[in-house]
């Protein structure tokens, strides 16, 4: 009768494993060091990369900007110069209202996912994300025009289909946990945890794997493309902490969570930024939040610059 | 760190300083209103008909009747006269009403009501310096040894003089020198001599007291009596039958102290009676009473409880909100469940206390099914939001109106009940729960309308129930109390309930 109260566990498990709730989150971290004047600054993806530009992180170079419904049609003005592009509402989350057309001609558009699209499919997506299809709060929206990542082809094996990237959780400037996400066929080509994805908890010293779960569960291989998940490694490393503790000057959010993908020709570049980080990725790397943040606070130094602080954490002995 | 910390420890003070203030307001008014934890409480008023009638002499003629003065031990909600041609004179002081009249010819009636309620048990005390000792009775040889003989079984028995003697004459059998020594026949009225009788031959004072047993359906009955004894410093009143010291609750003295229950001057036969009728108030109405007696109406007037019924009952409404928030904030921030927009349970909760419960439940999720089949259909047409969101509330409202309609035909009245529920609440959450559909899957948008209605099932049961909505009503005191509680959890910072499920695998690495 009482056997689904063992899939509960005491709450003194996870205090003394250092796990950070949701409410601890909200009260102790989020309401003191992420200012609400401040969150607009993630929230809008054309103000992040104009803060992302000055401070010398790399992100998909901007096309253009759609503001107003007069403009759409003359969107194919805007990217005539790029065989492909990537359509996206600048207050969207979560991968929604995401377009990413591979190549195009005058009349066909080609998906990432291989589905053709015909102008005025194209043309009507971008007036939704305007009228506030995608957008958080079902606002007006403005739909920025983006280049194209070029995938590395280093993590291929490690996604089903779609994108892998990592996210950082950023405490006070310095990088305190990462997890890499992978797609998977259930997750349907998304990197959302709770959808099916696979998370990869990542040594924040090394990039190498920590741990991987799937549905809270530890795997060792991807189900899909059977990689073993243990040997994956993210390649510049220092370059991802770098991302991610500058992110904090950008922005000024003590508590932030940077999205990163890797480029085969430009290097880590950072996609968005996120106030609200979840706490999925303390299940990824098999380990609480609290322990390192209670180390942030007491032990780490102040006033160094975000390249210090990542060498700072790159030099510390285990 | 710091900081929060003194927040939480105002938070906590305001906590405990409005439920100390809800404590005592309770206390106050259970005291002096009346008011009671479980609802339809109801207060026993008691009618007691005093019928004073004699035969004229042709003298004018002065009646002096003693009546009960309200007091700790019951309170007088109604007292009334009918004596016509009468002069009617109430003499506070020595708790007599007179009244007086020119001479006469045919039998008189007079009337006297008087109606209580709250009567309890009292102490009956009466403090007296000094009382001059009874006159020994006169007895021949053989009654003098049986008196002492009486008097020797009676200080066998417990308690003091009166309740021994009380109690030797309430004997069964009765003692047989006893019975020897009583005629075979007496009125209550004699019985309680012979014992003031035999007090007397105890040196102690004795005399009788008169008054009203609350026995309902009494009629036309003589006053009822009990014995008062002197104890050195005070008079004592004890029961007839049981000797129990002290002032019984369903007991209404009239008179005590010597002086008469009637006075007649001016006529002749006469006698009063006493019918007593018992009727049933509810105790809500009865407060404004109970509050103008101790001298706190003020207090009263400015209650809710002194509003018209209507604006009395809408508050009723209103007053049990907090409690339904208070679930809310529990339900989201201690048990982690994820519900659609903040408020919507509660909202829908309080439609169901409207439609009643299955009826609610069945119309609502008929209109959610049938909404969200629509609004599949809308979704090919890829409409903008505010166009799609507001076809949806058009939706809804024809939902409605189908369903009221075929519900009257059909006589179901389950299906009319639909038009309770918020029309724009209603259709939000078809928008989001397919919008969650679309995106996360059926299973997804599933379980999201599912805890929202389980909160507000739970939320319903709360406050739909009789003894809560009387409770933070009659003690509406207590939404202060859930106002710091909520805010109190503002600052909780523990795990969720549905994060100890979330994150167990975290707890295996120790």
């Amino acid at each position: 009768m009482f056997e689904w109260l063992k899939g509960f566990c005491r709450p003194s498990e996870l205090k003394s494993n250092g796990v950070l709730g949701m409410n601890a989150r909200n009260y102790k971290i989020i309401s003191k060091y992420n200012n609400r004047r401040l969150y607009p600054l993630v929230d809008d993806k054309v103000q992040t990369k104009m803060l992302a530009a000055r401070e010398g992180i790399n992100t998909p170079h901007l096309i253009g900007v759609i503001e107003y419904q007069h403009q759409v049609k003359d969107f194919l003005e805007l990217v005539k110069n790029h065989p492909q592009f990537v359509i996206k509402p600048a207050h969207g989350s979560g991968g929604k209202g995401v377009l990413v057309i591979k190549h195009w001609d005058d009349d066909c558009f080609v998906t990432a996912s291989e589905k053709v699209l015909t102008f005025q499919d194209v043309y009507k997506h971008i007036s939704n994300t305007l009228s506030g299809l995608f957008s958080l709060g079902g606002q007006y929206d403005v739909a920025v025009i983006e280049e194209m990542v070029n995938f590395s082809d280093m993590f291929k094996d490690f996604s089903y289909q779609g994108v892998p990237d990592v996210r950082i959780i950023v405490y006070k400037g310095y990088p305190a946990m990462a997890m890499m996400r992978l797609a998977t066929a259930e997750s349907g080509g998304r990197a959302n945890l709770h959808q099916g994805a696979v998370g990869v908890g990542l040594d924040i010293k090394s990039g190498k794997t920590l741990n991987a779960v799937m549905h809270n569960l530890p795997i060792s291989v991807h189900p899909d493309t059977k990689a073993d998940l243990r040997s994956l490694v993210v390649p510049f490393w220092r370059e991802h902490l770098i991302i991610g503790a500058k992110a904090y000057e950008m922005t000024g959010l003590g508590y932030l969570g940077a999205d990163i993908v890797l480029d085969k020709n430009r290097g880590p570049m950072m996609l968005e930024l996120n106030a609200r980080p979840g706490l999925a990725i303390q299940i990824a790397n098999g380990k609480g939040l609290v322990e390192v943040i209670k180390q942030i606070d007491k032990t780490y130094p102040q006033n160094l610059t975000a390249e210090e602080r990542v060498d700072f954490i790159l030099n510390m002995k285990k | 760190m710091m900081k929060f910390f003194t927040v939480r420890k105002v938070l906590t003070f305001f906590l405990l300083v409005s439920l100390a203030f809800a404590a005592f307001s309770a206390y106050y008014k259970i005291k002096y209103w009346g008011f009671d934890f479980r609802p339809n409480r109801t207060t026993k008023v008691w009618n007691i008909d005093a019928q004073i009638t004699f035969k004229p002499t042709g003298e004018p003629i002065k009646v002096s009747l003693a009546v009960p003065t309200a007091g700790k031990d019951f309170k007088i909600l109604n007292e009334d006269i009918q004596a016509k041609g009468y002069e009617v004179n109430k003499d506070v002081y020595s708790g007599r009403i007179e009244f007086t009249s020119s001479a006469k010819n045919k039998v008189q009636n007079l009337y006297y009501r008087v109606t209580i309620y709250d009567n309890e048990n009292g102490k009956g005390k009466l403090r007296e310096a000094k009382v001059a000792a009874p006159r020994l009775p006169i007895y021949n040889e053989q009654q003098r040894q049986m008196v002492d003989e009486i008097l020797t079984e009676a200080d066998k028995l417990q308690g003091s003089w009166p309740q021994k003697i009380i109690q030797m004459f309430n004997q069964e059998p009765m003692n047989p020198t006893l019975s020897a020594f009583l005629p075979i026949k007496m009125t209550q009225k004699q019985r309680a001599e012979k014992m003031m009788e035999l007090l007397a031959v105890k040196s102690i004072p004795s005399r009788l007291a008169r008054g009203v047993r609350l026995e309902e359906g009494k009629q036309a009955a003589e006053a009822d009596l009990m014995l008062e004894a002197y104890d050195g410093s005070k008079w004592m009143l004890y029961d007839l039958k049981t000797g129990k010291e002290g002032l019984p609750k369903n007991f209404i003295i009239f008179q005590r102290g010597g002086t008469s229950l009637l006075d007649v001057s001016g006529g002749e036969n006469s006698k009063v009676r006493f019918s007593v009728l018992r009727s049933v108030v509810s105790s809500f109405k009865m407060a404004e009473h109970r509050s103008g007696l101790n001298n706190y109406k003020v207090m009263f007037d400015y209650s809710i409880y002194s509003l018209p019924l209507l604006e009395q009952n809408t508050l009723k409404w209103l007053m049990v909100f907090p409690l339904g928030i208070l679930i809310v904030v529990l339900m989201r921030n201690v048990v982690g469940i994820k519900t659609m927009g903040t408020f919507t349970p509660m909202l829908i909760a309080m439609s169901l206390v409207k439609t009643g419960f299955w009826a609610g439940l069945i119309s609502f999720s008929v209109i959610i099914a049938i909404g969200l089949l629509l609004r599949a259909v809308l979704s090919k047409l890829n409409l903008l939001l505010v166009p799609r969101i507001s076809a949806v509330v058009i939706f809804v409202i024809l939902i409605m109106q189908f369903m009221t309609i075929f519900g009257y035909r059909m006589n179901w009245s389950i299906a009319s009940s639909a038009v309770f529920f918020p029309i724009i609440i209603t259709a939000w959450i078809i928008e989001r729960a397919s919008i969650t559909w679309e995106e996360e899957g059926p299973a997804n948008a599933v379980s999201e309308i599912f805890y929202s209605m389980i909160t507000a099932v739970v939320t319903y049961l709360v406050i739909s129930n009789e003894y809560i909505r009387h409770i933070t009503f009659a003690f509406d005191e207590i939404n202060l109390v859930i106002l710091f509680t909520v805010m109190l959890l503002g600052t909780y910072t523990g795990y969720r309930l549905t994060e100890l499920k979330r994150f167990a695998p975290l707890a295996k690495g120790e």
